[in-house]
């Protein structure tokens, strides 16, 4: 039984990981219905600018998060002007793949960087680990889980009180409507991928905290937060959260279980197969729109 | 549009694909030149033409699957994967390559069908996601299951007629190569059929075809089963001529590259799966080239930088495919062929 317990916690703590990723993609999907897979690359490169001021250029801690998350923001802004805004008025899978080609590209210089290994990450939030009934449960992964929660928290409460939440809102529900009521569409686009990088980015910081950086940690990433978001429904920001709460989990108790049986490797594959199930059985998410269309 | 002077006086001669005396001509030289290859180029030449030959093969059924019916797969290597495993298996256990090939497109398939059933209930990417899941899936087994030689992986023979065996570059060219004309005879005669007709039609709108009495759940499994048995013949000749099948053969990477050599060659066209598959694989070849010479020039990259500058350029060219040619190079070639045959006329 503590066993169990014990699997919950830790997928929990990395559940918050995958919750990150997973609202970073809801975002772009709910203004522009664009399934990004470049997001595992933002978070990425989010991590390597933190890492390249607070550790290369040593600048203090909170300067070095602002940095990062103007550098991440500028980045998502660039993807969206030069990649992502030609393809307005093309069909929806030709943005899908735009992101997988940004993703490939990216890939590729983050691994130039790395140089085919790992960055040495600094240990900047309280190390070491607390024990609450036989449970062990590094500071590190609860100090993500907590950033994890804040940054729900901000969103919800840009997004249903602030007039460019509100903004964002109304042109995630159409376009044309929130362009004749006087919002700047174009404007709304750049903005939410700068605001979805920086969520990126600093679920790309938190990750190092936890596993490090290493030159395959994107992929490995984003398809997570992919299966996270879908399972909550790929327009539901507090889907994203439950989803990657409960991919985390069952991650982790499946892993848990079945590893001494298989012989390894299930972590990789569970998400996979949550995710077929996910798609087959209930294709839009437990909380998001169920369009009506027939196939 | 045909050269001036060219008219169809029978059903014969509109429905042909060669029509003028010249094009039988060009094919014919073609074929000659393509074939006798192997008589003075040495085996780096070979080597490429034969994994060129292979791509096309595999990029051909992902070019009925996702151009003409379009379902967009990414899981493609995972279906070479089991079409090179099921005929490593195979020929290890005593069975000839000969029989081995169309088994292992056949068993290529069957998996596709399994692999392609999340069409039934979605579609767009929701279904590319769920193939990239199938990918995952297939190639976990793979790596686990003890007949499959986990991570190690297979060595299968050559393919052999009596006592003559063909386990180089030169001899593997004759099976690659005749068997990739032949398979693109096949798909190129297959999309012009009822068959391929109604792949279109349910790409273009399924609805629509539902209402022109197309059977949608019919007409989408079996673009997953032709797709997927391309695919598990190539990956069968794949293995063979390189003599061993590891899953690191058969990545995402690879899936990935598959797609963007139908976005460059042109989706829903044959001709486009060659422009694709040459186009993208030269590149390659000479990112490669080039990458010794620019690790010297710029030493402070100081490591292996083929492989991730190939990425780089790779993403770059589909990204400019997609904003400036979204319909490739098939279409390109389609406006230079009406412009010459119409000089010195406009239109």
């Amino acid at each position: 039984m503590i066993e169990l317990l014990r699997y919950i916690v830790a997928g929990l703590m990395t559940g918050a990981l995958y919750a990150m990723v997973a609202i970073s993609i809801v975002l772009i999907f709910k203004a522009t219905e664009v399934v990004s897979l470049a997001h595992g690359e933002l978070l990425g490169f989010g991590a390597l600018f933190f890492w390249l001021f607070f550790v290369a250029l040593g600048l203090p801690l909170w300067l070095s998060i602002l940095v990062m998350l103007a550098c991440a923001g500028l980045l998502g802004a660039i993807i969206q002007r030069f990649a992502i805004r030609p393809l307005i008025g093309q069909p929806l899978f030709s943005a899908f793949f735009m992101t997988v080609a940004v993703y490939l590209m990216l890939d590729a210089i983050f691994a130039l960087i790395l140089k085919g290994g790992a960055v040495g990450w600094p240990a900047f939030l309280p190390v070491g680990n607390i024990y609450p009934g036989g449970i062990t449960i590094s500071l590190a992964s609860l100090s993500t889980f907590g950033i994890c929660l804040l940054l729900f928290g901000i969103l919800m409460v840009f997004f249903r009180y602030t007039k460019l939440g509100l903004g964002m809102r109304a042109t995630a529900e159409d376009h044309q409507l929130s362009q004749s009521a006087g919002i700047d569409v174009k404007w709304i686009f750049v903005l939410i991928w700068v605001i979805s990088a920086m969520v990126a980015a600093v679920a790309g910081v938190s990750t190092g905290n936890i596993m490090g950086v290493h030159f395959y940690l994107p992929f490995f990433i984003v398809v997570k937060g992919l299966a996270a978001a879908l399972f909550g429904g790929l327009d539901s920001i507090p889907g994203a959260l439950v989803g990657g709460l409960i991919l985390g989990i069952f991650e982790s108790v499946a892993a848990g279980y079945l590893d001494p049986i298989v012989g390894g490797g299930v972590k990789e594959v569970a998400a996979f197969v949550l995710l077929l199930f996910i798609l087959i059985v209930k294709p839009y998410g437990l909380f998001g729109l169920v369009r009506i269309e027939r196939i | 549009m045909l050269p001036c002077g060219t008219f169809n006086e029978t059903y014969g001669q509109d429905t042909a694909v060669i029509r003028t005396r010249l094009q039988w001509g060009l094919t014919i030289a073609g074929l000659i030149w393509l074939l006798t290859v192997p008589l003075y180029g040495g085996d780096y030449l070979l080597g490429l033409i034969n994994h060129v030959s292979i791509l096309i093969i595999a990029v051909l059924g992902l070019q009925i699957t996702t151009g003409y019916c379009g379902l967009v797969s990414f899981g493609h290597a995972a279906f070479m994967a089991v079409g090179a495993y099921t005929s490593a298996i195979l020929t290890l256990s005593g069975l000839p390559f000969w029989l081995a090939l169309p088994l292992a497109g056949i068993a290529a398939g069957l998996i596709g069908l399994i692999g392609g059933a999340p069409a039934l209930r979605i579609k767009g990417f929701y279904l590319a996601l769920a193939t990239l899941a199938v990918h995952y899936v297939i190639m976990f087994l793979i790596m686990h299951l003890s007949i499959t030689g986990a991570t190690a992986g297979l060595h299968p023979p050559p393919p052999k007629i009596g006592n003559f065996a063909f386990s180089s570059d030169k001899t593997m060219f004759y099976i690659i190569v005749p068997l990739m004309i032949l398979m693109t005879y096949f798909a190129k005669n297959l999309v012009r059929t009822k068959l391929g007709r109604a792949f279109v039609a349910v790409r273009d709108n399924d609805l629509a075809a539902k209402v022109m009495g197309i059977n949608l759940y019919y007409y989408k499994l079996l673009a997953f089963f032709v797709g997927c048995f391309f695919a598990g013949v190539a990956g069968s000749l794949l293995g063979h001529w390189w003599l061993v099948v590891a899953p690191e053969e058969f990545t995402i990477v690879q899936s990935l590259m598959y797609i963007g050599m139908i976005i460059v060659g042109g989706l829903g066209s044959i001709a486009g799966v060659f422009f694709g598959v040459i186009s993208l694989r030269l590149l390659d070849e000479a990112v490669f080239l080039a990458a010794p010479s620019l690790s010297a020039a710029f030493p402070a990259l100081a490591m292996d930088i083929a492989a991730p500058l190939s990425g780089v350029v790779f993403g770059l060219i589909i990204i400019i495919f997609l904003i400036f040619e979204p319909r490739g190079l098939a279409h390109r070639w389609g406006i230079f062929k009406a412009s010459y045959r119409l000089y010195p006329f406009t239109y």
